[in-house]
Formats: C-alpha cells, structure tokens, sequence
C-alpha cells in the first residue's frame, strides 16, 4: 500500500483507525516523533501525532515549521525549533497555515470559465483536460511565432521552483517573468546593490545591537522577516551582554515596531530621508564619522544641514545631533530603512540615506550592525529584474504583447493601484491561466484556473530571504496527502512540457518531488560543507527532511566587507521632501498605507482565525479602519466609530474612524488587507481596500509601487459598526503594565 | 462522638486554604513585557492549540470573542509623547482564586498541579466564577460554536470543542501539561525543566513567555522569579497568581537618546 | 387619625364567610379572561422566548464578558425581595401579635410564595445549562461529586429552598382551619379539593392548639430568614472583590431595600384587590394603609441613608476602582439619569407618607408603592450589570443593554406573576378567615382592637 493511499484510507474513518492501531501496535518505533515523508507508513499511529519539519508559505520570510499530523489531517503548525530563521516560532499569520487548507472557499478542483470574465461562472473540468487547454495554447502561440508572448507572473520565486519555471520559460522561448510582490523590496535590493554592490538582502543583527535606528521599519510585526526580527529583538531588549539595546524609531504613524520603541521621531511624512542624511551631515560635521572620504562625504552631505533639515522634517536640531550622537556613540549600532520610507515614490532615496548612516558609523561588517549574506547553498538567479514591472506589463498588455498569462499564487488585481489598470490587462488577455487555490480578484478574470496545493501538501525549498547572515535552505514536504483535487505549481509545468514535449522535452523529471530531490543531489555532490555533512546522499536527504532543511552548524563565516561610497549614492539621493499627489489645500492630510499585522497584503484576510484577531495597535475585528490623531478628529468633527468618507484625487473610500494617538495630525492612516470582492467567504465584502485610492506611481529605478504617495481630505459619511475589542485604553493608575529603570532596580 | 469529630476533622482539613498541603507542582509563568511587542502571535496559537471558535464579527462587538489569552494595550500621554504598553493576559491560575469561591458544582477548582482547572462536562452555566475573576479571562459558550466545514479537520482531539451553556478559559495548555508528565512518568523520571511548554510560549517571537514549575527553585521560571523587575497583576486583591510579569523598562529620561 | 369606614364594623361569622367565599366565587367572565390573558401572556412572552433561549444558548441576551450577570439577576433578586414582605408581616407581625397583619397576612403570604417561583424561575433562566440544575444540590451518587459549601451560590441554592419550604408550609398550616370551613359550604370539586387539604380538620381544642403552636414554631423559625436570605443573596455580590460587588454595607442594604419593595408590593396588591372587590375593604382598611405607609416610609430613610453610605464611602476611598464604577453609576447617561430616577422613586416619593392623610388616598395606594417598586428594579440594576460593567482592567470594560428575550421574559413572568395568584384567590381566602373572625364581636374600630 503507498503510504498516500494509506492516510486516504485513515482518512476516512474509524475503519482505518483500528487497522492503523493494530500497525502501531506491533511496530511502534520509540519515542521518534520527528519523521521524515520517506519513512514507511508503519509510523502512523491514529491518536499519536507525528511531526513533519515543512516552511511556512504564508509569506516570503520563509521560517521553519513543524506541522503536527494525526490520522491524515494537520493538526496545528509550530515554529521548528532548530531552524536558524524563525527559532521555533511563529508569527500569527503563519499559524493561521491550517485554515487555509482546510478553508471552506478552497477550490476543489480544476476550473473552466463558462460565463464572462469577472463572474466567476466556471465549470469543473479534469487535471487532463486543463493541462491539454494549456498545452494547446501554448503551442498554438508557439507556432505562431510569438513565444515571448507567453507572460508569467509570480511572487519572487528562490527555491528549485523558480528555476525550474524559469527552465521551462527559457526552453519555451519567454523572457516574460514578471515577479511582482507588493512589499517585495525592490527599492532595498537597489539601494543596497547600489551603493554596496549586495545582491540579497543583508542580515540586520539586531540582536546584537545596542541602538537601533529605524526608519519605518515595522520589523517585528510585517516587515521582511518579522518572527526572526522579534526573537532579535526580545534578545537586544533582555539577553544580551552589555545591557539593553535601545530603540529608536522615525515614522510619521507609529507601527507596532513604533509602539515598543525607547523613542518616536515623528518626522513629516516624505522627509525621513532628509532626517537621515540631515543625521548624517552632523556625524560628519561632528568628526564621529568612521571611515575615510569624509571630504567626499562632506560633499555629498551639504546640503542636509541639520538647521534647514529641522524645518523640512519637524524634526528639532538638537534632536538630530542627539540622535546623530547616540547612533554613533551607542555601540555597536545600526539603522534599518523599512517600508516606511521605501513606500516613497522616491523610495530608494531613503534607503540610500540609511546605508550613509550605516557606513558612517561603522556598522558594516560589524556583529550588531548590517552583515552581508553569503551566497546560498542552492543558488537561482537571485538578482530582482527591475525591469519587469507592472507598469511595463500594462504597457505590453497595451500593445497586444501578451498572448497568455500565467499568474501563479499572486493576486496583484487586488494589490496594484487601480489607476495600474491591471485589471483591465488581465481581462484583455487572450488567454489566462490562474494557478491559485482561492478565487480571488485575479483569479476571477482568468480563463483556467488550476487549484494549487497548499504549503502543507507540496514539495518546494527556500533560501530565505533576507537570510540571517549563515547559508540556510529549508525544504517544503508534504505533511497530509492533497485534501482536494489540486496540484503543485512544479507537477503543472511538468505536466504541460510533458505533454508539449517539442522544445520542452528537456524537463523530464515524472513529478517535481523527483525534480526538487535531483536538484538537491546535484547539490550535495557539488558543495563541499553538503557532502561532508553526511556519507551518502540518502542519509544527506533523510536527514535534511527531519530537521526541515539543511543549514551548517553555526560556523564563523568569513565575512565579507562593504563599503559604502560617496560617489555610488551620489546619484540617489533626496533632494526635496518626497511627492504626494493633491493640493494641501484641497486634501489636507498625507494618507500612509502599511500592511496590515496579520493579513499582510490582504492575503491573510481569507483566514478567520486572523479576522477575529485584534490588530495590536487599534484592537479592530473583521475590518477596515482609519487612523486620525485625536486632535484633528475633534477639529473634523469626527468622533471614534464614525464613518469618515476619504478621498485622493485617484479614489474614495469609506472607513470608520479610529482615534490614534500615534499619528501626526497632519496625516492619516489606513491599513492594507480588507476590501476584498473575491476570495472567500472571510474576505469578501468586508472593509475597504485603500490601493483604490492610490495614483499609480512606482520609483523610476525600480518599479515598486508608491503606498505613501497621495494626500487625502476626510469628511464625515455617517455612523459605521466598526467591532474593536478594547474597552478603554487607559490604565487609571491601576499599575497594570509596570516599569522599571533601565539598570533593571525595580522603581515602586 | 468520635465519628462526628472525625468527620469535622476531615471537613476542616477541606475547608482550609491549600487544602493540598504539598503540590505536585506549581506551574507558572514568567512573562517579560520588555520583551513582549504585543505582536499576538500567542493569541492565535492558543486558538489553534485549544479548539478557540471563531464568533463572527456580531458576537465580537458584544464582546465575546474567546480569546482565552488577549494583549491589552494601555496607551498614556497624547501626541508627540505617547507612550504604548502591551501586556499578555491569560487565567492566572491563581492560588487563591476568587473564581473557585463562587463556582457552586466545583466545576473550577484547584488541582494537585496548582492548576485552576475548569471541568466543562461539571459546569452549570452560572457565570458566577467569570463575574469574580478579577482578570476577566474566562468565555462563555454563548451558543454551540462549530467552524465551517471543513475546518473543523484542524481541530486538535486533545481538546474537547465545548458545548453551549459552559464556561471555559485559559488552562495553561493542561493537556500539554498531561502528555508531558505521562511522558516522564512512562521513562521513570520526573518532568524536566522546559519540556512541557504552552501553546503561546511555544509561538511567541520575542520569547517573552517562559512556564514551568514554580515549586522546582532550579527551573527556569523560579530564576525568572527572582528578578528584581517582577511584579503580580493586581496583586493586591490577593488572589496569589502564578502569572509573573518581568516590568517593562522604561527609559526615566525624556530625551533617552543614549546619553 | 385615618378615615372611618362604615363597613369595618358589625361584622359577623357568617358575613365573614360569605364575604370571603364571594371573592373565591362570585367573579364575572372578564375576571377569567383576564386571568387566561395574563396566562397567555406568560406563555407568549416567558415560556416560548425561554424555550427559545433554552435552544440557543444564553447568546441571545445581552450578556458578554465582562458583564456576564444582566436583567435576570436583577429579576432574581427583585423577586426574592417581594418575597420579603409576606415573611415579615405573617412572622414578624405575628409574633409580635400586632392586630392589624391579621386581614392582609394572607395576602402578603401569597405573593411570597408565588414572588419566590419566579425566584427559582430566574435561577433557571440565568443559567447556561438550565437541564443541569440539580447538580447544585448536594445529593449523592457515585461520582462522589458534592457541592461547593464556600459558594455563595450554594449558599442560595439552601437559603432560598429553606425559604421557599417553609413559606410554603407556613402558608398551608395557616390555611388548614380555612379550608375546613369552606368545605362546609362548597360543592363539586372545591368540596373535594378542600375536604382533601383540610386533613380532617374538625377545630377541636387539640387541633386549635396544635396548629397555633405549629403557627407560632414557623414564625419564630422563618424570622431571622428576614434577615438571612437577603442576606445570603446580598453576598453573591459582595463575597466577590469586584468594585461595586465588594461591600460591607450590603446585607442591610439588601435586606432593607427587599422590605421596602415587598411592602410597597403588599401595598399595591391590596389596594388593587379593593378595587376589584369592594368588600375587602371591610378588612383591609385605611388604618391598615396607615400602618403600611408608615413602613414603607421608615424602609424608605433606612435604604436613603444606606445608599449614601454607600456612594460616600466609595468617595471616601478615592480610589479609581471605586471612583470610575461611581463615575459610570452617578455621572454617565443613561445612568445618571436612572440613578436620579431610583432616587426619586425610593427616597422622595415615599416622603409623601409623612403626611397622615396621604397615605390612605389614591395616591398614597397606587402611585407610591408603583414608583417604590420601579425604584428598587432600578437599584438592582445599578448594582449589577453597571459594577460589571466596569471591573479592574479598563481594557476589558464593555456595556451592556438587555435584549427583546430578557425584555420579554421580565414581562412574561410578571404576567405569570399575576396569573397565578388570580387563579389562586379563586381557590383559597385571600383573608384569613379563622384570624379576622377572631375580631368578629369584639368592638373594632379601623382594624384596631380596642
Ligand atoms: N482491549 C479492550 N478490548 C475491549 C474492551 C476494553 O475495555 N479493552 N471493551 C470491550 C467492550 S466493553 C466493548 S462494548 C467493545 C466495543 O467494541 P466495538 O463494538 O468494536 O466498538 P467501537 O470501537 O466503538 O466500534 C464501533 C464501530 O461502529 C461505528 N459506528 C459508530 N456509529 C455507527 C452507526 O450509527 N452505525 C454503524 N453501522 N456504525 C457505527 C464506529 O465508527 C466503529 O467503527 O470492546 C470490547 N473490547
Ligand atoms: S513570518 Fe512569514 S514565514 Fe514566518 S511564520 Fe510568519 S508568515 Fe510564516
Ligand atoms: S507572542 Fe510574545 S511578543 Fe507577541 S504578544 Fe504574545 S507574548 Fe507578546
Ligand atoms: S485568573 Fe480568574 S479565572 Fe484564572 S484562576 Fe484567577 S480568578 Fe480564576
Ligand atoms: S459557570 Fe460553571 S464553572 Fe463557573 S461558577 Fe458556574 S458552574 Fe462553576
Ligand atoms: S497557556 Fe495555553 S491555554 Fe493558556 S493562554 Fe497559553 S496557549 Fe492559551
């Protein structure tokens, strides 16, 4: 019996219950929990769990999981203890993992439109049938000479997935790999590329650092690697030598990040940049720069005097010396730039500007500051083509370009400014495909739409990314058989270069488990700290499967050195407080986007588990909120819980009103992740979804997409039923959350 | 007569606080709010490890959600100088729990382990345990809660799913507890230090919550104990919590840019 | 001196007799559609709105955590302190051997047994798994699960079964020579229900003694649950450390504010049954409203002075717990405003009784004993679900507001309330016959021995 066909059979009921007990009975292995998928079926015991180390797909940090099995079903997702990203923890959204394979608006099995586009009509067809509507499309487009008419968008892709797909593009005749992520990072791949030559991102130690900087930087709740950044940061805060690390922490909204900091900088929004090459003027101008160049730094730096800074940013002058002196005197130190001040149209400028701060303080290089990442185990074409965005997909869309479309585990209708018009791109196409196991805002344009399986039930490997400064790659294996009709992403391009064969013959592996496991042993024979790991492959693999991956014992790598130069950021830097579509006179306040904590980009919001969680800063359920200071509201009008009508010169919304403490009055905030028409019972119908009001402006170098570029005027529009679960925020000197001094005496 | 002194013997033994003279343990925890951000990540972990319905946003709004563990925010002091806490609260398991006073069946009461624990198939329904918690931790089964299929795939069988009319909250993961001491018990040996971790524990990011036996003064939590920032949510009231906060630490200067 | 009424005197055993048999019988058709109305409403808005809670859940209320106690504790405890007067007046009075409880005993008696089935209705009602209710009583069975004896719920579960028993058995032992007499002339069916309950009463010397001292036995044993019930229930609340809950002052509290509701619902009870049958008011007469205002009046200072004490010695204690549950109790609508309206109901009002003449009058009979009763409901329900409302962590504070099931089930059950004791006073004396016969022949005047 295949051990699929066994956890089917357990599946069903209690049948397979006595018979697995009867198994378990005589061949009980002692005490071994943690096994890997290749382990016979004997190891299945109904009412004793087993354990498979998998990753979380949830997001693209990519930490270790263990998924917690029993008579075929999970059970529950726990962080993998010994993985380097996550530690063996896990952030809300990751645990959420189970409610999306088991969601009831899952799609069950392959899908044909019937009715108009948009509808969401469809009929159920079978894995053949689509496979062979793909496969005749595609060589129908081949034949018609117009093979790099064949678009493919996906979310960054790293592990043996994204080459594999690339494969099959390059072998089809397509350049078109579009990989587009809302908060992908592309201004920070460009602004570390280019002014320290990093193609990955960095490793931020914060853990060892004893002043943090941060420029909107929300790292321990959404940004880059969020369940790594807080274990670093619960470490800075209590266990490391040398006292407690502080933090620091500019934006013109405070974030959950925010929340915990030693110290808000509440900068105007669009000048965090200028603050920090303003800090930067006056670690020169002080002589506490390291490094050499100061003339070339002196330079590029004049025209950031603190004095003139203080009036652009609201920033005091006194402040930004103080802060320019701690953040070089505090060792070792470190400055982060997050989505905050990359969400600028001008996004790489901010970014630049930290990396100065980094470089003038001698963080580079440094334990507690900015370590570059070495190369990874597996590699794949890590570099971020800057050139393959959504405006220029709009733009070939335009021009008839796109002959099909292929969009896999991506819902950028639903991400993308509306005035990107991607939308309409996708329903022009002439033929789409949707690789997704939700019907979402894409999918529901598609023509095809392949169910995927979900984290839980494929096979994949990750090098994380951002990694944490040693080689880490995490494999992806099936911890329950597929719970509908679905298949991996892998097993479809497989599937369609099989039945294509032609040009695509080359990808010949039978399914993409086989694929994944001859990449690994190609891997293993070429990499000398892999093969030493263990004797045979075999035992390499085995061994990899249990732990969730393979990373090397943690050995001092050498670490590479960086440099910043005053010439390489030259050219990026800002020159005037970042752009904002709308007068101030007819749109008073600066709109900030920012992820929601638990459904990220909007993808979470399908999960209810994560609906009814409240969102830390505001305690809000199943909703959309804005954030308006107190002071401004009063002045509007406006109390907590109305509905506040919010328009740009691009869009309107409607949202209630949340009095926010943390935000400058002259600005607004609204959370991304609601204000979904598609995707699931959850999702649908509920809150509002910002981007709508967003112009379409990306940064020019690299494409990504401006969250903070639109000033918003705010008018009353009625009462709403916002749902928050706070009653009142105020302690009333009740000693409820308690402080201490820093030299950890206690204070009462 | 000799009978009857016997048996008022027996009852005043009962009567007495720490009708247990010696615990088996005292499970605890330590949580420390300078490492806490309020993240969350707990709360979810303690609906995927206890079975926690999902109420819908209807229910919410009257303020019966069933999260057994929640994260308060108070916030102090208006715009610039705001000041945000978080704070993680679950059933303290309190030593002299109020809420054991007001339940009329036992269906909470105190255990060998120190634990508050709370027998849904005894409860009643009278509110009376949720209304005396000072620390307003314990839900209620408003109705008979049941997720849409399929999710219900997920439910975790260590866990009971509760029926309508019975009270419910945190209960330090007993069954986590149970299988580690079954564990220990089945290799002859005591439970060690740090095997048995709580669902939120287990997930929490910033490693903010650490649990394990108050009784043991080599464990983990009891060092933690010992801290000079430890403190007891209302302690006041007496209720003798074994949840132990570490204060969060606060920077007295205004400026605090390092200097 | 209160006015004199012509009927109070020259009454004989016969007249007696026929006077009472006559409200046991002589009653038009609308008396009866009037009780099967109250009878349906009962069933429409109890009965069916409790099955429908029973199948739910207690989600269709307004309850939520923190505020998991709402209207129907306040029911609960507005209902044991109706209960109140008919203890005070057939024990208190009697042992006492004040003259004038003997017309209006029976009466207060009877609303005590049937406010304390709505007591128990409310237990029920209250509890999430109503099905299970006996597991709060100590009985034996093999799980060797017993009661909790440090619960103040338990404490209730004895304080109001001993309640009820022996009200019920107080109430019977009071009625045996009554229904003896009755049986005499009654036919049909009432023969055989009287002849059957009067256990062969025969008013031999032996039997007068046996029951006066059986009579004399309950009053002496039922007089300190005056003071214990209330008491016991009073410490639901403040055996709890919720601000709000957590006072001293309240078993006096309660058990005052208990008297004074029960006294102006004996009040209002009688004055309607007068109207109804105009030849009560040979019985109950204005001496007797007389006597009842000036309870209600001193019931009325006692609960105002302990009510200040109340709120001072929160203001004393300055402390934000007691400071904000009296911030949310006296100064937030619509609190506020149903705190000045409990004030006026329970401390104004009943002023009015200073003056002699009012407390005979229309107005002394109907509208003061109405608002007294409005007024207590009220001070339940500031007590309740607004010290809940507002417990220790602010973060957790929510309000509360009760929903059309625990709107219709007050109703329902006062409706029922009122069915009950309709039905009952067309099978038993409303007026004890043996104790106002013993006035007959010695010269009366308002209802006062001379
Ligand atoms: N080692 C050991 N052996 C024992 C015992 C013991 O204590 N230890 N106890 C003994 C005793 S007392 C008993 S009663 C037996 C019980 O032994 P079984 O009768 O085998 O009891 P179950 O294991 O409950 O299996 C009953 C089957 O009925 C199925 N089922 C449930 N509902 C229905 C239904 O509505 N219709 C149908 N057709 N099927 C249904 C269930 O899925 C299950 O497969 O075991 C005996 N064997
Ligand atoms: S940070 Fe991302 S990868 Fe890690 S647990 Fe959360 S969702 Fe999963
Ligand atoms: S998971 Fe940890 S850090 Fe996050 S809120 Fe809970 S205790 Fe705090
Ligand atoms: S926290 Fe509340 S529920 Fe938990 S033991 Fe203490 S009083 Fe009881
Ligand atoms: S609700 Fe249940 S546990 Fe609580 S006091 Fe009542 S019977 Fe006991
Ligand atoms: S200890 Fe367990 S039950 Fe209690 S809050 Fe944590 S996860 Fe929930």
């Amino acid at each position: 019996m295949k051990r699929r066909d066994f956890l089917k059979f357990i599946g069903v009921g209690a049948a397979g219950g006595a018979a697995g007990f009867i198994i378990g009975k005589v061949s009980k292995p002692p005490g071994a929990k943690l096994i890997p998928y290749v382990v016979p079926d004997e190891n299945i015991i109904p009412g004793v769990a087993n354990y498979y180390s998998s990753l979380c797909t949830l997001c693209s940090a990519g930490c270790g999981i263990h998924a917690r099995v029993m008579e075929g079903r999970v059970k529950k997702i726990e962080g993998n203890p010994l993985h380097p990203v996550n530690k063996g923890r896990l952030c809300a959204l990751g645990q959420a993992m189970p409610q999306v394979t088991y969601n009831p608006d899952r799609i069950k099995g392959p899908l044909k439109r019937r009715g108009a586009k948009g509808t969401g009509d469809y009929v159920d067809i079978t894995w053949e049938e689509a496979i062979t509507i793909i496969s005749k499309n595609l060589s129908d487009i081949a034949k018609s000479g117009s093979a790099d008419g064949l678009y493919l968008l996906t979310p960054p892709q790293r592990g043996n997935l994204g080459a594999l797909i690339d494969s099959f593009l390059t072998a089809y005749g397509s350049s078109n790999h579009y990989q587009y992520e809302l908060f992908g990072q592309r201004n920070l791949y460009f602004a570390n590329h280019a002014a320290m030559g990093l193609a990955n991102a960095p490793h931020y130690d914060i853990e060892n650092a004893k002043y943090v900087l941060s420029f909107g930087a929300d790292f321990t709740s959404t940004w880059m690697s969020p369940v790594h950044y807080s274990a670093a940061y619960g470490e800075m805060r209590q266990a490391g030598k040398g006292g407690r690390g502080a933090l620091v922490q500019v934006e013109p909204r405070l974030s959950l990040t925010g929340a915990n900091a030693d110290e808000w900088v509440p900068a105007k929004p669009g000048t965090e940049a200028i603050l920090a090459l303003a800090i930067a003027h006056a670690v020169v101008e002080k002589g506490w720069a390291k490094g050499g160049d100061l003339d070339g730094w002196r330079h590029v730096l004049a025209g950031y005097k603190p004095s003139v800074a203080a009036d652009l940013t609201d920033v005091s002058e006194e402040r930004i010396y103080a802060i320019a002196r701690a953040f070089t005197h505090t060792r070792p130190s470190l400055a982060i730039g997050g989505d905050g001040v990359s969400s600028y149209q001008d996004g790489v400028s901010g970014l630049m500007a930290v990396n100065i701060l980094n470089h003038l303080a001698g963080n580079n290089g440094a334990t507690g500051g900015v370590i570059p990442n070495p190369e990874p185990a597996i590699k794949r074409d890590s570099a971020v083509d800057f050139k393959r965005r959504i405006s220029t997909l709009a733009a070939d869309a335009a021009k008839g370009k796109v002959k099909a479309l292929i969009i896999y585990n991506s819902n950028p209708v639903f991400t993308t400014p509306v005035a990107a018009k991607l939308a309409s791109v996708i329903r022009d196409a002439p033929f789409v495909v949707s690789m997704s196991s939700f019907l979402d805002e894409t999918a529901v344009y598609a023509d095809l739409i392949l169910p995927m399986h979900t984290g839980l039930e494929d096979w994949g490997d990750d090098a994380p990314e951002p990694g944490v400064g040693t080689r880490v790659m995490t494999i992806m294996q099936p911890a329950i058989t597929p719970y509908y009709n679905s298949k991996g992403a892998g097993d479809v391009f497989l599937g369609v270069a099989k039945q294509m064969g032609g040009r695509l013959s080359g990808l010949k592996a039978n399914s993409f488990a086989e694929y994944l496991k001859d990449a690994w042993r190609t891997a293993y024979s070429k990499d000398r700290q892999m093969s030493a790991s263990a004797l045979t492959f075999d035992e390499f693999w085995e061994g990899a499967l249990k732990r969730g991956g393979w990373w090397p014992k943690a050995t001092v790598e050498a670490r590479r050195q960086v440099t910043v130069s005053a010439r390489s950021v030259s050219a990026h830097l800002a020159q005037m407080p970042a752009r904002f579509e709308g007068k101030d006179t007819d749109y008073p306040f600066y709109l900030m986007l920012y992820p929601h904590s638990a459904h990220r980009d909007g993808r979470g919001a399908n999960l209810p588990w994560l609906q009814e969680l409240p969102d830390p800063m505001t305690s809000v359920v199943w909703g959309t909120w804005v954030e308006v200071n107190p002071k401004t509201a009063a002045r509007l009008g406006l109390k907590e819980g109305d509905m506040a009508a919010i328009e740009s010169p691009s869009g309107k919304i409607t949202a209630p009103v949340y009095l926010y403490p943390g935000i400058r009055p002259d600005t607004v905030a609204v959370p991304i992740g609601q204000g979904h028409t598609q995707y699931g019972r959850y999702a649908a119908r509920r809150g509002a979804n910002p981007i709508e009001m967003l112009p379409h402006s990306e940064d020019a170098r690299t494409g990504a997409i401006a969250l903070n570029s639109t000033r918003v005027k705010l008018s009353g529009a009625g009462p709403s039923n916002m749902v928050k679960m706070e009653g009142s925020t105020k302690e009333l000197g009740r000693e409820i959350i308690q402080t201490a001094p820093p030299d950890g005496r206690s204070e009462s | 007569m000799s009978v009857l002194n016997s048996i008022g013997e027996k009852l005043k033994s009962y009567r007495v606080p720490g009708y247990y003279t010696k615990f088996d343990h005292r499970w605890g925890m330590v949580i420390d709010l300078d490492r806490c951000n309020g993240c969350e990540a707990c709360v979810t972990a303690c609906y995927a490890e206890n079975n926690l319905p999902v109420v819908g946003e209807k229910d919410c709004a009257n303020s019966r959600a069933f999260s057994w563990l929640r994260v308060e925010r108070y916030v102090e002091g208006e715009y610039p100088d705001v000041k945000v806490g978080f704070i993680p609260i679950m059933c303290h398991n309190c030593a002299k729990a109020p809420c054991e006073t007001g339940c009329p069946v036992y269906a909470t009461y105190h255990n060998q382990d120190g634990l508050n624990v709370q027998v849904y198939n005894r409860c009643v329904g009278t509110f009376t345990c949720a209304t005396y918690c000072p620390y307003d931790v314990r839900r209620f089964n408003w109705r008979t809660y049941r997720p849409d299929k399929p999710l219900d795939e997920q439910l975790n069988p260590d866990v009971t799913v509760r029926e309508m009319g019975v009270m419910e909250k945190c209960t330090f993961c007993i069954q986590r507890i149970r299988a580690g001491k079954d564990n220990a018990k089945d290799e002859r040996r005591g439970v060690k230090d740090g095997e048995i971790t709580p669902a939120c524990a287990q997930s929490c990011p910033t490693g903010a919550i650490t649990f394990g036996d108050l009784n043991d003064p080599q464990s983990m939590v009891s060092k933690l104990a010992l801290s000079p920032r430890r403190y007891r949510l209302l302690e006041e009231l007496n209720t003798d919590p074994s949840v132990i906060y570490l204060k969060r630490v606060a920077k007295d200067g205004s400026t605090g840019t390092g200097e | 001196m209160a006015q004199q009424e012509p009927e109070s005197n020259n009454l004989t055993y016969k007249g007696v007799n026929e006077d009472v048999m006559g409200i046991i019988t002589r009653s038009g058709l609308g008396y009866y559609l009037l009780t099967g109305a109250f009878a349906l409403a009962a069933i429409g808005l109890f009965i069916m709105p409790w099955a429908y809670q029973i199948y739910l859940g207690q989600g269709v209320t307004g309850l939520n955590a923190p505020v998991f106690w709402g209207i129907y504790l306040v029911n609960f405890v507005f209902w044991v302190g109706i209960a109140h007067a008919g203890t005070l007046i057939s024990a208190m009075l009697f042992i006492t051997q004040t003259p004038w409880r003997r017309a209006i005993a029976r009466g207060a008696e009877t609303m005590t047994l049937f406010a304390l089935v709505l007591v128990t209705l409310f237990i029920f009602i209250h509890m999430g798994r109503p099905w299970n209710f006996y597991w709060t009583f100590p009985y034996p069975n093999q799980r060797q699960l017993w009661t909790s004896f440090v619960s103040p719920i338990t404490f209730d579960v004895f304080a109001i079964g001993t309640y009820t028993t022996s009200s019920i058995v107080f109430l019977y032992f009071g009625l045996i020579p009554d229904i003896a007499a009755l049986s005499h002339t009654a036919t049909g069916w009432r023969k055989a229900l009287y002849e059957t309950l009067s256990w062969g009463w025969r008013g031999t010397d032996a039997q007068w003694s046996v029951q006066a001292k059986a009579c004399m036995f309950f009053s002496a044993f039922i007089m300190p649950l005056v003071v214990s019930v209330h008491s016991v229930v009073s410490w639901d609340f403040a055996l709890s450390v919720v601000p709000g809950f957590s006072k001293t002052v309240f078993a006096p509290y309660f058990v005052t504010g208990a008297l004074l509701s029960g006294f102006a619902g004996v009040l209002l009870m009688l004055s309607i049954m007068r109207e109804v049958y105009p030849v009560m008011k040979k019985y109950v007469t204005n001496y007797h409203y007389d006597r009842i205002g000036v309870f209600v009046l001193v019931l009325s200072l006692t609960w105002s002075y302990l009510t200040l004490m109340e709120v001072a010695t929160g203001l004393y204690a300055n402390t934000s717990l007691e400071m904000e549950h009296l911030k949310f109790k006296l100064a937030t609508p619509p609190y506020l405003q149903l705190f000045a309206l409990m004030i006026f109901c329970n401390t104004v009002m009943p002023l009015v009784f200073i003056v002699r003449k009012v407390r005979p009058s229309r107005f002394g009979r109907f509208v003061v004993p109405v608002f007294v009763l409005t007024g207590m409901w009220l001070e339940r329900y500031l007590i309740i679900p607004n010290s809940l409302s507002r417990k220790f962590l602010p973060w957790m504070w929510h309000d509360y507001a009760p929903t059309w099931v625990e709107a219709s089930i007050a109703v329902g059950t006062l409706c029922g309330f009122i069915a009950m004791f309709m039905m009952f006073i067309k099978v038993f004396p409303i007026i004890s016959l043996f104790e106002v016969k013993e006035d007959v022949g010695i010269p009366m005047r308002n209802g006062k021995r001379h």
